[in-house]
């Protein structure tokens, strides 16, 4: 401790402080850091002056719970439709596409390329494409939902069944285990840290495409209620209403960092995080 | 990838291909479904007439410009939160925060804040471009050798120095992960942004067009279903040129790396 | 010729896929292990030993020659053929109580047998109370522990070992041994004890555990000489004596020049 050579771990303070007493510090040290976001901001809307090109923060929190007892409760509604429909089906085609890709070669090949030549087109460029097909409709968001998710999900499943130790396998067959039992028992739990990070990695772009999509191509939603009130000036509304998806958003992603924390509590190490 | 390896899905497109230019050719929907030639047609035509290299130049120029505006702002921010452990430890709830927000949600505010000639895109893919390179400069800082800091302070080194020799080669790799990540965010964002503000605004007069907007134009205006695939073909040509380019990058430039 | 494991001239030669270059791993490598006898291989690196123990594992299929059991040629794995990996092969996501059962489950006992058993087993290598633990909350001593009674649950007739014991430090090594032995059967009736086939690294923890030492050589791997090793049993505790230091320094002897060479031929 006296000798460490790496900063990668906050040193404990000084005094005798346990782990919960820790986190207990650790969420003080945001909540201090948040005030003085705030503060700033504050300031900042004061410097400006103008209500409508920086609203204060007060005027923001009223502006929420205005459309907290209004319009915003059908906003999260229609978006986490729209973000559950496609996240889903995107992650069920995507591991369906790993599944057999990594099971049958010959599909592999031509799987593989397909994807590699589809991921370079974001799910942004299909947008006008989208709207050509469905027009301005709650179909547009859920598609392009759907195509985002299925990329992260597969490729980090296909590499969490490819990097599954071939010992293990062994171990397994040695055993006396079936094929069937070895991918149940031995290759599902070996790729479950990837799938579960491609599962993050999914739920991330997918609410990007989510906001996106709903910007621009459907008429409900989040994103569509941004431009709604944008149209009107009413920029407290529209910051209340970025607040509320960056909050959801955040909220999302600890609720699957959790479980995937949970699920792999058995493993010290982390899996495929492309975004890093 | 050997040649026989690449056999069977270079087989299975040209066929794909084939059959889908006869199928919509032959059941006669060469107006509704894109096809194979119409999209050559397309890029044919708006090669010629120059809207394609203009607009795809605009966008590429704003990419370029807030790539470099968030690399300015993000790796020195980076950097000292990864290294000064209390200020990154300060400093990074506020950074979480703000990036969990996607940066397109940000239009209408920069729209009001920016105008619509296209400096409100701009501010889009800045911010988009901006936290990758936090991130990832914050990580590598972070688990820079202490040793070798020390090692540098023994000899004499200014702290200017230590930065300048020790600290940023470090986190040299990190930095360049972050530039890949960040310039395949700002694409993706430029091209949302350009499309919001081509859908959502509609007083004319929005500076110079990109590829997003001309992306508008043709859905609008146009209804050319063709021209819409061969601009997102585009869009994932230069996706791909600008990963490969960035991989290149970084591996010329921290060969010691595997 | 009808031992408990007969390797008849086994060979195996590698292709590497991408240079297309031949790597003969083993050439005509012939010996027996009989039902109740302790065998191990040593040789200088390169010489082919793990891929020996695989062949016989059945977890690679020789170029030629064959392996039989009981007679019987093989065609893969087996749970009469256990096999205790160099780094233990562990299932991360499962306890220690949930490695030790695979065996048992996999064979379709029932709960309650499974769950005897692997506490049985796991009483008997001394990890009583670790039942709840993940691999990699184990030291590496422990971990072994774990991987010895996940072989044993399935009682298998044969042990094949590859290097078991090359992941430890020295002294947690010399009591593994000991308890090896012990679980083997060093001091009880002959009849007792299973065939084992042991790779090792170490010519004396070699000659401390077997009856018989198989020196192979390298580039082919193939068997130099069979040294019997005619130390009384029971032998645990008594490491150090004369006539085993004598063993040590012939075996050394014959592999001396190739384990020099293979200090600068081996890549990592």
């Amino acid at each position: 401790m006296a000798n460490a050579t790496h900063s990668a771990v906050a040193p404990a303070p000084a005094i005798g402080v346990g782990p919960t007493a820790r986190r207990l510090l650790r969420g003080l040290e945001v909540l201090v850091a948040l005030a003085v976001v705030v503060a700033l901001w504050q300031a900042a809307s004061v410097a400006v002056g103008n209500s409508t090109l920086l609203p204060s923060p007060l005027r923001v929190l009223h502006a929420w719970i205005d459309l907290l007892h209004a319009d915003l409760r059908e906003d999260i509604l229609a978006s986490l439709l729209h973000l559950g429909l496609g996240y889903a089906l995107g992650v069920a085609v995507g591991l369906l596409l790993a599944a057999v890709s990594t099971r049958f070669a010959v599909l592999e090949a031509i799987i593989d390329p397909l994807v590699e030549l589809l991921r370079p087109i974001s799910a942004i460029a299909w947008i006008p494409l989208a709207i050509l097909m469905f027009g301005i409709s709650a179909k547009v968001p859920v598609f392009l939902i759907f195509y985002a998710s299925v990329f992260p999900i597969f490729v980090n499943t296909v590499a969490g069944v490819k990097q599954v130790d071939p010992r293990l396998v062994h171990a397994a067959e040695m055993l006396g285990a079936s094929s069937r039992m070895i991918l149940t028992h031995v290759v599902m739990p070996a790729a479950l840290p990837y799938v579960l990070a491609g599962a993050r990695l999914s739920l991330g772009v997918a609410w990007m495409a989510m906001v996106a999509a709903e910007l621009t191509g459907s008429d409900a939603g989040l994103g569509w209620r941004l431009f709604w009130y944008q149209e009107f000036f009413a920029m407290d509304k529209v910051m209340a209403v970025i607040l509320t998806i960056g909050v959801l958003g955040y909220l999302f992603d600890t609720l699957l960092r959790a479980l995937q924390a949970r699920i792999t509590r058995w493993s010290p190490d982390s899996a495929v995080d492309e975004t890093r | 990838m050997t040649s026989r390896r690449a056999f069977l899905p270079l087989a299975f497109f040209t066929v794909a291909i084939l059959v889908w230019q006869t199928a919509v050719v032959h059941y006669g929907q060469r107006a509704t479904y894109p096809y194979p030639m119409g999209v050559v047609d397309a890029a044919v035509r708006t090669i010629e007439d120059g809207s394609l290299v203009a607009s795809t130049s605009n966008s590429l120029l704003r990419v370029l410009i807030g790539f470099a505006i968030g690399a300015a702002c993000g790796i020195p921010l980076g950097v000292l939160m990864g290294f000064v452990r209390p200020i990154g430890r300060a400093v990074s709830p506020i950074v979480d925060s703000l990036r969990s927000i996607a940066p397109i949600a940000w239009i209408p505010m920069a729209l009001l804040w920016l105008g619509i000639r296209g400096n409100a895109a701009l501010f889009i893919v800045t911010y988009a471009a901006f936290f990758p390179f936090v991130l990832n400069a914050a990580q590598g800082a972070r688990l820079i050798d202490r040793n070798l800091v020390n090692a540098a302070r023994a000899l004499g080194a200014s702290r200017a120095l230590v930065v300048r020799s020790v600290v940023l080669p470090s986190a040299l790799p990190a930095i360049l992960t972050g530039a890949r990540v960040s310039m395949a965010f700002a694409w993706g964002s430029i091209i949302a942004a350009e499309l919001a503000m081509g859908i959502k605004v509609t007083s004319g007069g929005s500076g110079a067009v990109g590829l997003g907007q001309l992306m508008v134009s043709t859905l609008y205006v146009r209804r050319d279903v063709n021209g819409l695939v061969l601009y997102m073909i585009v869009i994932g040509i230069i996706s791909l040129c600008i990963d490969l380019a960035m991989r290149r990058l970084q591996r010329s430039l921290t060969p010691w790396r595997t | 010729m009808s031992g408990k494991i007969d390797a008849q001239s086994l060979s195996k030669t590698y292709v590497s896929a991408r240079s297309g270059e031949r790597v003969e791993a083993l050439r005509d490598v012939s010996f027996s292990v009989a039902p109740h006898e302790f065998v191990s291989i040593v040789g200088p690196s390169g010489c082919g030993k793990s891929t020996l123990l695989a062949l016989v594992a059945g977890f690679v299929a020789p170029t030629s020659g064959r392996v039989l059991a009981d007679g019987v040629p093989i065609t893969g794995p087996d749970p009469r053929r256990g096999v205790m990996f160099q780094d233990y092969a562990l299932f991360p996501w499962r306890t220690v109580l949930g490695n030790v059962e695979f065996g048992p489950l996999a064979r379709g006992a029932t709960r309650e047998a499974m769950r005897e058993i692997a506490h049985r087993y796991i009483d008997l290598v001394g990890l009583k109370g670790f039942e709840q633990r993940y691999p990699h909350e184990l030291s590496g001593g422990m971990r072994q522990r774990c991987a010895l009674a996940r072989l044993l649950a399935n009682e298998p007739e044969v042990w094949l070992m590859d290097e078991p014991l090359a992941a430890v430090d020295l002294q947690t090594r010399n009591i593994l041994q000991d308890e090896l032995l012990r679980l083997w059967g060093d001091g009880d009736d002959a009849a007792q004890r299973r065939a084992v086939l042991f790779v090792t690294h170490g010519i004396d923890e070699a000659v401390y555990l077997s009856d018989r030492v198989l020196v192979l050589g390298r580039r082919p791997g193939r068997i130099k000489e069979t040294v019997d090793i005619d130390l009384a049993r029971p032998r645990r505790g008594l490491r150090n004596s004369a006539a085993a230091g004598r063993y040590i320094d012939y075996i050394w002897n014959l592999i001396r020049d190739e384990a020099a060479r293979a200090i600068v031929e081996e890549t990592a």
